[in-house]
């Protein structure tokens, strides 16, 4: 059922523009943090670390939680349209289906985002003349990036699922993020999802993460947010009536 | 009688008001069944808590004699809808759409084939939908519902935005699939003439309150002939005729008789003549399923 479900969302997608996003923001975000490291060579003299230390912060700070509040906002507004609420609530379908299937499609395009930005990433360094070896941490960096993407998204979809508009919860998720940067500054990181990407990321200390108990933690912490993110919104799906 | 849906109390209540009241509905296999309302009597809303998109208030619904609760996968499989206006997606083409519907439906191509030839959208089935006229979404609504050819179709108000044409064509299809698929059809709508050319029988909802639920026939046999008298003295007549057993309304210059028998319209016109009362007129009116609806509810003081 599951899988009919995402076959089905592939199908909504087709004719829509939301897979030009998935190229423009990676590649954005990582001009951006090249010219930054190329300009500030002065101070940027740990190469690579220094390089991930600008791109990703473009990158993991502001644009990628706002790509996934618009991609959330994108596949449910599909559904608020057009009195489609009615279709899907009266197809043999589960509203854990339902939910998973948009968190499936959203997941399946986070990996293809982070997969382009690493590749960005190894390119820009390799233009800018960087001679050393790639860092080690960089598989990890994406990783656990891609897990902490993936719980904002259970957040973003849990709000975009209830709120009709398409602009509201991608404020929120705006909002979130800087929050999310205050709560990492403070060292309560691991209680907020938006801080989650910039911890996993190693956005803001390259050597973040070292620790078994703190990277178990990490991933205890993503999985928690996305059972209780998931487990309210299919619960609202369950119980509240459809208003198409 | 093999009962496939119906609604046992079946009440709603927005904000403290009843917009569906104790609603028992029953449809059995292979009718059609016609609900037939006003405008807000709570038809989409009875509609929408048959298939579970709203919750009820009070009381419950049983398809196919199961609990929608427990067996709503089982149910909604079994059953194809229309409700509101048609569901699409704008910016996929029409077979796209019907895709989606194919790949959450599991059901094997050649239906979504003749569906649309069912509905007579083969030729425009690679047009965005979004450029769709109203009547074509319609129609690609009705194809979605009927796809899977489920036991149970659920249309409301199926012929919206056609065209005469295309009212005609959606009537005789819908009464066709009793006999074809061996479905049976609930319909809702406010035109009476609609219910009268295809329900095999009748609801009537006004108010959230059910007014009226049998066959067509017994519906139509609510129309009994009336017979109005027009005589000189309307309140003599009344009078006397009331003392000889004869209870009549006044209705405009005329006295209003139900259930006259023939011998007894004789009876009525020897005393009026033998009393010296002038009688001017006697006819016979035959109430038009339209009255009987108006009646039924309350509608024409608001008209």
């Amino acid at each position: 059922m599951l899988i009919r479900c995402v076959q089905a969302e592939f199908i909504k997608l087709r004719h829509t523009r939301i897979w030009l996003l998935l190229f423009i923001l990676p590649l954005v975000s990582v001009i951006i943090g090249c010219f930054n490291f190329y300009m500030n060579q002065g101070v940027l003299k740990k190469e690579w670390y220094s390089l991930w230390s600008q791109v990703s912060l473009f990158y993991g700070e502001f644009f990628f939680p706002i790509f996934i509040a618009i991609l959330c906002a994108f596949l449910w507004r599909l559904e608020h349209f057009n009195k489609n609420w009615n279709m899907i609530m009266t197809a043999p379908i589960s509203a854990n289906s339902i939910f998973f299937s948009k968190l499936i499609v959203v997941g399946s395009m986070l990996t293809f985002s982070q997969g382009f930005f690493g590749l960005l990433y190894f390119f820009g360094g390799k233009l800018l003349g960087l001679t050393s070896a790639l860092p080690v941490e960089l598989f990890g960096w994406l990783l656990r990036g891609w897990i902490a993407a993936l719980t904002i998204s259970t957040l973003q979809l849990a709000l975009s699922m209830r709120i009709k508009s398409f602009a509201v919860p991608i404020g929120i998720g705006f909002c979130a993020a800087i929050l999310g940067l205050g709560m990492y500054v403070i060292n309560l990181g691991l209680l907020f999802p938006h801080s989650l990407l910039t911890i996993g990321m190693g956005i803001l200390n390259q050597s973040s993460i070292s620790s078994l108990w703190n990277n178990l933690l990490y991933y205890i912490m993503n999985g928690v947010y996305i059972f209780v993110f998931s487990l309210v919104a299919i619960y609202r799906m369950k119980k509240s009536d459809v208003v198409a | 009688m093999n009962q496939v849906v119906s609604t046992h109390n079946l009440s709603k209540q927005y904000n403290g008001k009843y917009c569906v009241r104790d609603l028992n509905l029953s449809v059995a296999k292979g009718e059609i069944f016609g609900f037939l309302g006003p405008n807000g009597a709570g038809k989409s809303t009875t509609l929408k808590m048959i298939l579970g998109l709203t919750r009820p208030t009070k009381g419950f619904v049983t398809v196919f004699e199961k609990g929608f609760e427990e067996n709503r996968g089982f149910i909604l499989s079994q059953t194809g809808s229309l409700i509101e206006s048609p569901s699409y997606y704008g910016h996929l083409t029409g077979l796209e759409n019907m895709r989606v519907v194919q790949k959450l439906r599991e059901v094997p191509d050649k239906n979504v084939m003749q569906a649309l030839r069912i509905v007579r959208l083969e030729k425009q089935k690679d047009k965005k939908v979004s450029q769709y006229s109203l009547g074509m979404k319609q129609r690609l609504g009705i194809a979605m519902a009927l796809m899977s050819f489920p036991k149970v179709l659920i249309l409301d108000e199926p012929t919206n935005g056609l065209d005469p044409a295309g009212i005609g064509e959606i009537r005789e299809l819908i009464k066709s699939l009793p006999q074809l698929h061996g479905m049976t059809v609930l319909l809702s709508s406010h035109l009476l003439s609609e219910i009268e050319q295809i329900a095999t029988s009748v609801g009537i909802i006004n108010e959230g309150e059910m007014l009226f639920q049998g066959s067509m026939s017994e519906l139509k046999s609510k129309s009994q002939p009336t017979i109005k008298i027009k005589t000189r003295n309307n309140k003599l007549a009344q009078e006397l005729l009331r003392i000889n057993g004869f209870s009549s309304i006044q209705s405009g210059e005329s006295l209003v008789f139900e259930d006259l028998l023939d011998d007894e319209v004789i009876k009525v016109n020897q005393s009026l003549v033998t009393s010296n009362i002038d009688v001017l007129r006697i006819e016979e009116h035959k109430k038009s399923l339209e009255n009987i609806f108006l009646d039924l509810t309350g509608k024409e003081q608001s008209l």
